[in-house]
């Protein structure tokens, strides 16, 4: 298959070009889009190609969510844009206790086919409210499905699959992976959510990581080859399902795992995770799971704060050292 | 008054060691001065005396590991003080003693209980192992109680089993075989004894296969004539007062190779990751066998000390060394080793060097043989030097180089000045 090398954005952008074309029901709703084409460039050319289909509404997340779930549950396939993660918490009724739960209060009669679009992370400066990292929350509500791409090609394939899901889809992409660029095909193609990818074989120590800390880990990989440590990165890519098969895989072999995201330690995914592996994978396992993570403190606003909470390569390393007792 | 028995620091690296066994029952009568308890740490074995007479009262069971200032029993000044001890520290006196099995006339007690037993350490404790630790002991039939743990805490892990299933024929950690024992040939060997790897044995096993495992060694051997080495200790020796030390072979090669070493400083170095470095200090020691094993005790600074005093230095080591009372910092930090096996008739030897020290100096006997100086034949006392070295640090010309200026100075002892 031919590749091109593009940004995460422009992935985004050709992915949203190809479903829209294909299924007319879907649109994106959102604050600011029609002028901007998305803040971080995501939705470029949409509002000429699609006129109508993207609409921009007044600051009022509830009302903007509440137009996602009405319209999902008439037909349509909407986008709902919630511009930064953090604002999702002024939607929280509209989306834990209607969006995740009517497909099942109506006895299906109904469904949700939704996706909230949720650039999230830190790094910007952008201080405590606008820096989160919060698919836990999500992950933790039943009726959701909960993405996390880090790669460009994983962008486009995750997100047509989440289009053409019936249920509610928290997509989150962190802020500053939005310029990344990297090898994506020409030809359409889809990632089935719920589908993990193995990104680096190693024998030594599975990291298990998604979003922003797969590219940690691949920075952590590199320093710990000098170490004679090869370890395995494991992208998860969907939270919620989860692909545990692969995830067993990897840890049979590897017999260590570490697992890296950017949100904070306490009640992180990390800690469903390590939950999960002890349960099922108890006699695999060489070392106790060691998870790396930010500080549970809201991120600081001071740059060098903020650099000091995030989890770096070089926690990701001494944490492998520590599982592989090297 | 009671008086706490401790565990004492014999050098600045020590943090435990092992009660090997107390010298006297509960409530029996110990002199000032008497030995009431020994101790082993990996590198000394070392007697506890008691400060005071009294009865003695022993608190930890012998066979146990005991840290430093750690309290291991009293001595009680009478009875009335006894009684009070047994309310305190209440102790079941049958468990505790062990019976020395080298006292004269002692006989091999063995009703004594299992906690001498260091593999009986673990009994009743819970063995620390990771799942898949578990997991593979089991699938190979695996004692765990018998495998060392190298992990945290010592938990047992994966590379441990790893180790043992990679050498299946090393004795210790044997796989509890299920399958019937195979039937007794009558030339099955039979065990007459079987001696624990442990204390100074055990330091000796490490050390000597880190040694060869890590060094490249290479042996140089000559013979130089003793005669001015000969001449030169009578003359000492017969000027000195009766009640001075004499002066030995052994002080005078220390000395040599003490002076030789300042000569050529990359013989007195070691390795230490990516570094060769090169000690300024020169400790000789001198390997000694004590009967248990060699230890070998050091002369530091030998380069700036006189032959008298380091002879006197010896001697005292050598007392210290047959009273077990040589401390952890007096065996440790060398930087050169003399290992001499003249008295047992030998003459050329491959010694191992005492690592991390990168060279060995073995000695011979000296011996009369017949040697052709200037086309005649004369008699001439002889005595072989072998030196080991690490031939990854020193090229096989300056390991020679450093032979050469010792046995100059052998053969002429005024070099030395």
């Amino acid at each position: 298959m031919k590749e091109r090398i593009i940004s995460a954005s422009a992935a985004l952008a050709e992915a949203l070009h190809e479903e829209m074309t294909r299924d007319k029901s879907i649109f994106i709703i959102g604050e600011d889009l029609a002028v901007h084409e998305g803040i971080f460039g995501q939705f470029k050319g949409l509002p000429k190609s699609f006129p109508g289909r993207i609409i921009d509404a007044p600051i009022s997340e509830s009302a903007i969510a509440g137009v996602g779930l009405g319209s999902a549950l008439t037909g349509m396939r909407p986008i709902v844009d919630m511009h930064f993660s953090d604002f999702v918490t002024c939607c929280m009724d509209e989306l834990c206790n209607q969006a995740a739960k009517i497909r099942y209060m109506s006895g299906g009669q109904v469904k949700v086919p939704m996706v909230l679009w949720c650039p999230d992370g830190a790094g910007l400066r952008a201080a405590a409210q606008h820096s989160q990292s919060l698919e836990a929350w999500f992950v933790h509500t039943p009726g959701l499905k909960v993405v996390v791409p880090s790669e460009p090609v994983d962008v486009k394939g995750l997100i047509k699959s989440a289009l053409r899901d019936d249920n509610p889809v928290m997509f989150f992409q962190h802020k500053q992976l939005f310029a990344k660029k990297g090898p994506v095909p020409e030809e359409p193609y889809l990632i089935p959510l719920g589908q993990a990818a193995v990104k680096r074989e190693g024998k030594d120590v599975s990291l298990l990581c998604y979003g922003s800390s797969y590219y940690l880990c691949q920075a952590a990989a590199d320093v710990l080859a000098d170490l004679n440590i090869e370890a395995e990165i494991v992208d998860l890519r969907t939270l919620k399902p989860l692909d545990m098969e692969t995830v067993a895989q990897s840890i049979r072999k590897t017999n260590r795992a570490v697992v890296v995201h950017e949100a904070c330690l306490t009640g992180g995914y990390g800690a469903e995770l390590a939950a999960r592996i002890q349960e099922e994978l108890f006699d695999y396992l060489d070392a106790p799971i060691k998870r790396v993570a930010a500080r549970d403190v809201p991120i600081p606003f001071s740059p060098g704060l903020e650099d000091y909470c995030l989890p770096k390569v070089s926690d990701v390393v001494a944490a492998v050292q520590a599982v592989t007792y090297k | 008054m009671v008086t706490e028995i401790t565990i004492p620091k014999l050098g600045l690296t020590m943090e435990e060691a092992k009660l090997v066994k107390w010298s006297f029952d509960m409530g029996r009568t110990v002199a000032a001065k008497q030995m009431v308890a020994l101790i082993e740490t990996d590198k000394v074995s070392f007697e506890i005396v008691s400060p005071v007479k009294g009865l003695v009262y022993p608190v930890v069971p012998a066979g146990t590991m005991v840290l430093v200032a750690q309290i291991i029993g009293y001595i009680a000044t009478d009875e009335a003080e006894l009684a009070i001890l047994q309310k305190e520290h209440p102790v079941d006196a049958g468990v505790i003693v062990e019976q020395s099995e080298d006292k004269p006339g002692g006989k091999l007690d063995k009703t004594a209980p299992a906690a001498t037993d260091t593999a009986g350490s673990k009994v009743g404790e819970r063995i620390i192992a990771s799942p898949l630790a578990r997991r593979m002991a089991k699938d190979h039939d695996l004692d765990l109680a018998k495998i060392p743990g190298t992990g945290p805490g010592g938990r047992i892990v994966e590379a441990d089993i790893q180790k043992i299933l990679a050498a299946p024929t090393q004795a210790a950690p044997a796989p509890i075989s299920k399958a019937p024992a195979p039937e007794e040939s009558e030339f099955a060997l039979t065990v007459a004894e079987e001696i624990p790897i442990q204390g100074i044995r055990k330091v000796i096993f490490q050390n000597m296969h880190l040694s060869l495992n890590t060094q490249a060694q290479l042996t140089l051997q000559t013979e130089v004539s003793a005669k001015g080495m000969q001449d030169f200790r009578n003359r000492i020796n017969n000027i000195l007062d009766p009640d001075e030390t004499k002066i030995s072979y052994n002080a005078i090669m220390i000395k040599a190779v003490a002076l030789a070493l300042r000569q050529h400083p990359r013989v007195n170095s070691s390795v230490d990751g990516e570094m060769i470095k090169v000690w300024k200090q020169i400790h000789v020691g001198a390997a000694m066998d004590v009967g248990k094993g060699l230890i070998v005790p050091k002369i530091r600074n030998a380069d700036t000390k006189s032959i008298m005093t380091i002879a006197k230095e010896m001697g005292q080591l050598v007392d210290k060394a047959k009273q077990n009372t040589l401390s952890l910092d007096e065996l440790q930090g060398g930087t050169f080793t003399i290992t001499n096996l003249g008295a047992w008739g030998i003459d050329h030897f491959t010694p191992i060097v005492n690592f991390p020290e990168s060279a060995i100096l073995g000695l011979g006997r000296i011996v009369e043989k017949p040697w052709v100086k200037n086309s005649e034949v004369v008699v001439e006392p002889r005595i072989a030097l072998s030196l080991t070295f690490d031939h990854r640090i020193i090229d096989g010309a300056p390991g020679a180089m450093f032979l050469k200026t010792l046995t100059r100075m052998i053969e002429e002892p005024l070099l030395m000045l």
